[in-house]
């Protein structure tokens, strides 16, 4: 890349962004985290619950559902560091939009689960209804931190920075 | 770019772009690293899933062939019922359903295939239902499994909690008439666990994704209230 000239100044843009970075980091952390964390202990339903979206066949679910609760520790523990932040955030955003696909073909063929976003899943009880549109708002909502990180993965306090040993300046790395 | 004359300028373009390189392959080494650590972490729930997987199971005495439920009854028309003995919704099931559904079994008209699976173990701090269904097994082997059914249910504990002990497995089952050094022992080690694994598993890859689930010849009964359940059985029965 050549030199980018930062050619819009908003007048806080660039003292706010660094830490707008560093929210979007740690809340994407979060969602990982606790989403990791609801599925680990135990892998057999999760494998269910991706088994309940009628996507995939059943052994590929069951791995799929067991390998997913790690992969979303992984990914919030490399964004908790900031390591390899944009890696970690292109890899969120493809996971969201795999999420948030699969939740609206579930949606759009009738069928009745929850999501198992967050652990549980499955199919829903008896007059439960599924809800299904704030599920997808919530994951557009994570795609939204994703997305903010992969434009601007260099925030402060992160492993990221200190590897590369300077503060992160205006157009750089970008 | 700083296209000034004088070697100063220059310089400093090649230490810039030094610099640029040096970190662009620093960024490509943590990319790389990153991305192993990710595919570790999958690799690592695939072999923690694996290696919770029971492999050989035992199906208790009154097992379908297939080892998937206890058989009640005897009669043309099958009905399957996929129920987790922690599921609210099948306890009210079997207090509204239930006396219909052994009504059928007498009259012979239908045989009874009951699937304990172990759907909700994240709702109880103690795996009960895993714990019970292994126990129901249990009650099989003693011939008590219809009379354990009814019991656990109940006696069902709240989601949520730590479930029933084994020891309050135990006395249930001597409750109903089993015995009490046979059927605590096999529920202590839980002997038919790996059999509710099995059941859950088979459970699941036949799309059952919700208890309970009730089927009258392979087909799901949506209306399960006595009435449903007698109009979809004398339908399958035609």
């Amino acid at each position: 890349m050549t030199v980018s000239e930062p050619s819009i100044r908003a007048t806080r843009w660039p003292a706010v962004r660094p830490w707008l970075g560093v929210a979007a980091r740690l809340g994407l952390a979060a969602v990982w985290l606790v989403a990791g964390a609801s599925k680990v202990d135990d892998l057999a339903a999760s494998g269910r619950a991706v088994h309940a979206y009628q996507l995939l066949p059943y052994d590929v679910a069951t791995v799929v559902g067991a390998a997913l609760p790690f992969v979303e520790l992984a990914l919030g523990v490399l964004l908790l560091l900031g390591l390899a932040t944009r890696l970690a955030a292109g890899v969120s955003a493809a996971l969201l939009v795999v999420f948030i696909a699969g939740i609206t073909s579930a949606w759009s063929r009738g069928l009745a689960i929850d999501c198992g976003c967050f652990g549980s899943g499955g199919q829903l009880a008896e007059g439960q209804a599924p809800s299904y549109l704030p599920e997808i708002l919530r994951d557009l909502g994570f795609l939204a931190l994703a997305g903010f990180l992969l434009i601007w993965p260099r925030t402060p306090v992160s492993v990221d920075g200190w590897l590369t040993g300077d503060v992160p300046v205006e157009g750089e790395d970008e | 770019m700083s296209s000034r004359k004088g070697q100063k300028g220059a310089a400093r373009v090649v230490r810039e772009q030094l610099a640029r390189e040096r970190r662009r392959k620093r960024t490509l080494w943590v990319s790389a690293a990153a991305v192993i650590v990710l595919v570790i972490a999958g690799l690592i729930g695939w072999s923690v899933y694996s290696s919770q997987r029971a492999g050989e199971f035992t199906a208790p005495p009154g097992a379908n062939e297939a080892g998937t439920g206890i058989v009640l009854g005897e009669g043309p028309v099958t009905i399957d019922l996929y129920e987790d003995y922690l599921c609210p919704a099948c306890k009210q099931f079997q207090q509204v359903s239930g006396d219909t559904i052994n009504q059928l079994v007498s009259e012979g008209k239908v045989r009874v295939v009951f699937h304990p699976v172990a759907y909700l173990n994240r709702f109880s701090t103690t795996d009960y239902s895993t714990r019970s269904s292994a126990a129901s097994g249990c009650a099989a082997e003693g011939g008590r499994f219809r009379e354990y059914t009814d019991a656990l249910f109940e006696r069902q504990p709240p989601e949520g909690g730590d479930g029933l002990s084994n020891d309050a497995l135990i006395d249930i089952g001597v409750g109903v008439g089993l015995a009490r050094d046979d059927f605590g022992s096999c529920v202590r080690d839980g002997k038919y666990q790996p059999w509710t694994e099995h059941v859950t598993e088979e459970a699941s890859k036949a799309n059952i994704t919700g208890t309970p689930t009730v089927l009258v010849d392979g087909k799901p009964v949506a209306d399960r209230s006595p009435e449903g359940i007698r109009a979809a059985v004398e339908a399958a029965g035609r």
